[in-house]
């Protein structure tokens, strides 16, 4: 079985950067990680291959640095990486990125399964998954909590309900969603490691993958973000001293100055 | 002296006569002292009425060091300023913070160069500036409770699993601030003061010079944390550093950073047979230069973590351990390179081959969320073993934990490890084995199904604590002596050596009231476990 797995840089901190002008992350490479709810699609894949035999590939759209990110995939059961990368990607909102992995598993000349985590923890939108799978004309699952059973032709999943779980039967190739907790990512093994370092990784143009422009990037996105910013903290503690009259009109004050 | 700061001891202050050894002790007042002239004036007042002094820190030791054995406890939580920054000659640069001070949060501010300067000298300003341009820097001592305060880490020289690379506490410390009895104070800079011989003279600020003949014994080559270090031309701050407490009060020290290393990778290797870990520990730690830490963890560890992985949803994200393996050893790498890195990982897959492991029964940790795990999976050995303690104790009160903290030479550790194995198993004993296996530093922890196991562990500690000596290791080799390894020194020094502290201590306490207990085994002891 083929199965690929999409992966997303995120940033490790919660406090991410944003650009004023574009209004959009900026992703400089520098302390980002694999978004979490991906490192369980990977591990999912890779359950699946060791059941079923094929090869798992590890697919992002993002800048050079992503390599980083797709050969760690590969240390942890990936055969292999492509990254989908273009300075003419970038602000690309849910919509053309969607487009552009798209353009990615056709690369891969299709493949039986895609995994993805059901969201970005940076984005927070759950978009991606649905619309990839939208763009491929493939079904999808979203939001999948247990693989029960899985063959060439069909996958028997749980899809995670607001009251429960609903049990799906989809006809191959399909793309699956999957929330964290769907089983134990694994470590990276000393051999899986320096696998890793020399591991096939191919990264792709817009060119290479003959992109419309009109369809990647910033001119491809219509979501339009007004405005995106980082909560100020305004919680303080402050230790008063003093004897007690000193106490109360400190307080008081506080009062005063908060209502 | 404002004399609100001795408070009489009641409900409120309960926590304050315990630490995390576990043992239980009593006193009749406490103070939070908030500045050095604060202690000064306290040491003067108590020791003139003849009250015996315990110094606390965070309470986070394990030798009830910072126990009370009655009298006052003098807590210098309160005392957690740092107080500035400077760069030596060489390069290095130095903080000077207050013994309060505690170590994680020390830590965040050297990490994120942010410290509050308001109060600092111009110099310390400007060699912040300095600081601030210069690439990451650490102090390296890494105790398992980072809640630690540098005061409680400098009374017992504490180590950490880093330790075998970077040395403890003590090669780290560049100066200190001690108030003495009297409520003089001396303050110490490395170098400045060093021993003529075993004569040690130093001055203090008041203007005296202490003049004092130092211990004849010679300690043991291994690491150690046990008695007052002492050596030929020793360093004044050397004397105080690892004296729980007990020749005087330190309020002050500082720290010398070093560089960060830009690469740290930790790897978790897995064994079927512990000969062929103990093969892999000595074949790495002879051939590679890039270990930090080399730690241990036996079959029964394992299977508490693995019935706690299963029974416990606080353990739940515990990576899943491989069935067939029963022993694990703990990696770290340092280096400035990722090239390195990759050099000593190849290495270790080599060394893991020679010695009959498969390499793909490991756990590499390359970024913080992994190298997250892997700590989650090493604290929760001694974690998982405090529960099953405590769960014991509800029926038995009697029971707590025996934990050893002994240290041997490199060429005898096969021999010790064997000798714990066999003597648990001959005294069908329960037990869990971790520690730095690097230093051969292993924490035996006996684990009492009932007050026999209880007594039989006890008398086993007894016979490891000589067996250890005749082999010219350590009884206590990070966590101090405190109260509860106390009669261990002699069995490690002998008699002689013993009356040459008691007589050190005398000369800095004459009263004997400092750290009273600690190290110096008491007539009657008050203390409880």
């Amino acid at each position: 079985m083929k199965i690929a797995v999409c992966i997303k840089q995120v940033p490790s901190t919660n406090e991410v950067h944003m650009d004023p002008v574009t209004n959009t992350i900026i992703r400089d490479g520098k302390q980002s990680v694999t978004n979490p709810f991906d490192t369980y699609a990977l591990e999912q894949a890779v359950q699946i291959k060791d059941h079923l035999g094929g090869e798992v590939i590890a697919l992002s759209m993002g800048i050079p640095a992503t390599e980083r990110l797709l050969r760690d995939a590969t240390s942890r059961g990936a055969d292999r990486s492509l990254l989908l990368s273009d300075r003419s990607f970038a602000g690309a909102d849910t919509l053309a990125t969607s487009y552009t992995l798209s353009l990615g598993i056709r690369e891969l000349g299709g493949v039986d399964l895609i995994l993805c985590g059901k969201m970005a923890v940076d984005g927070d939108t759950a978009q991606i998954g649905p619309e990839l799978a939208e763009q491929l004309g493939l079904p999808h699952v979203t939001d999948v909590l247990a693989i029960d059973a899985i063959d060439e032709q069909t996958v028997l999943c749980r899809k995670a309900t607001d009251n429960g779980y609903q049990r799906l039967k989809v006809t191959l190739p399909a793309l699956l969603t999957v929330v964290k907790d769907l089983n134990m990512p694994r470590m990276s093994s000393l051999p899986g490691i320096l696998y890793s370092l020399d591991s096939p990784f191919e990264s792709k143009t817009a060119a290479d993958l003959s992109a419309d422009p009109a369809r990647i990037g910033l001119n491809g996105s219509p979501t339009q973000v007004v405005r995106t910013y980082v909560p100020q903290r305004i919680r303080e503690a402050i230790v008063l001293e003093g004897d007690e009259s000193q106490l109360a009109e400190d307080i008081l004050n506080i009062y005063s100055e908060v209502i | 002296m404002d004399l609100n700061l001795i408070k009489p001891m009641h409900d409120d202050y309960t926590d304050y006569l315990r630490d995390e050894s576990r043992a239980i002790g009593q006193a009749d007042s406490i103070s939070f002292p908030k500045n050095e002239y604060e202690v000064a004036s306290l040491l003067k007042t108590l020791y003139a009425q003849g009250t015996p002094i315990t110094v606390q820190g965070a309470r986070t030791g394990l030798a009830a060091g910072a126990v009370p054995r009655g009298g006052h406890i003098l807590n210098l939580s309160k005392m957690d300023h740092i107080k500035g920054i400077r760069q030596s000659a060489d390069g290095h640069f130095h903080i000077t913070v207050e013994a309060g001070t505690i170590l994680s949060q020390l830590r965040k501010r050297i990490e994120q160069k942010k410290f509050d300067t308001a109060d600092w000298t111009n110099e310390s300003q400007q060699a912040f500036e300095a600081f601030k341009d210069e690439p990451a820097l650490f102090f390296s001592p890494d105790p398992t409770e980072s809640s630690a305060t540098i005061g409680g880490m400098v009374a017992c020289n504490a180590s950490g699993a880093r330790s075998y690379l970077y040395g403890p506490t003590r090669d780290h410390i560049s100066g200190l601030r001690v108030v003495l009895h009297d409520g003089q104070i001396a303050a110490l800079k490395r170098g400045d003061y060093t021993a003529s011989g075993r004569t040690l003279s130093f001055p203090t600020l008041q203007g005296n010079q202490i003049t004092v003949d130092l211990p004849t014994y010679i300690m043991p080559k291994t690491k150690n944390a046990s008695g007052y270090y002492i050596e030929d031309h020793m360093d004044a701050v050397d004397l105080f550093i690892g004296s729980d407490g007990t020749l005087g009060i330190v309020t002050e020290v500082e720290l010398r950073l070093q560089p960060l290393p830009q690469t740290v990778w930790g790897i978790t290797c897995f064994f079927s047979e512990e000969a062929a870990a103990l093969d892999f520990v000595i074949s790495a730690r002879d051939t590679m230069n890039q270990l930090a830490s080399v730690e241990y963890f036996d079959g029964h560890a394992l299977d508490i973590l693995r019935y706690q992985k299963k029974h416990n949803p606080g353990f739940s994200k515990l990576p899943i351990l491989p069935d067939h393996v029963n022993t694990a050893i703990y990696v770290e790498l340092h280096c400035q390179e990722e090239t390195d890195a990759v050099e000593g990982l190849k290495t270790i897959g080599q060394l893991l081959e020679k010695a009959g492991a498969n390499p793909n029964d490991t756990w590499v940790a390359r970024n913080e969320s992994d190298r997250d795990r892997l700590l989650f999976f090493r604290h929760a050995v001694p974690e998982s073993v405090n529960m099953v303690i405590d769960q014991r104790k509800k029926t038995n009160p009697m029971i707590t934990k025996l934990g050893t903290d002994m240290s041997v030479p490199d060429q005898h550790l096969k021999q010790i490890m064997a000798m714990y194995h066999r003597m648990l198993a001959e005294r069908n004993l329960e037990s869990a084995i971790w520690g730095h296996v690097g230093n051969n530093h292993l924490h035996v922890n006996i684990l009492p199904r009932d007050d026999e196991d209880y007594k039989k562990g006890k008398a086993l500690y007894d016979e490891w604590a000589a067996e250890v000596t005749r082999l010219g290791g350590a009884v206590s080799a990070e966590h101090g002596v405190g109260k509860l390894k106390a009669k261990y020194l002699e069995v490690m020094y002998g008699q002689e050596a013993i009356e040459e502290m008691a007589r050190l201590k005398q000369y800095f306490d004459p009263k004997g009231l400092l750290g009273a207990g600690n190290m110096i085994e008491p007539v009657k002891g008050e203390v409880s476990q």
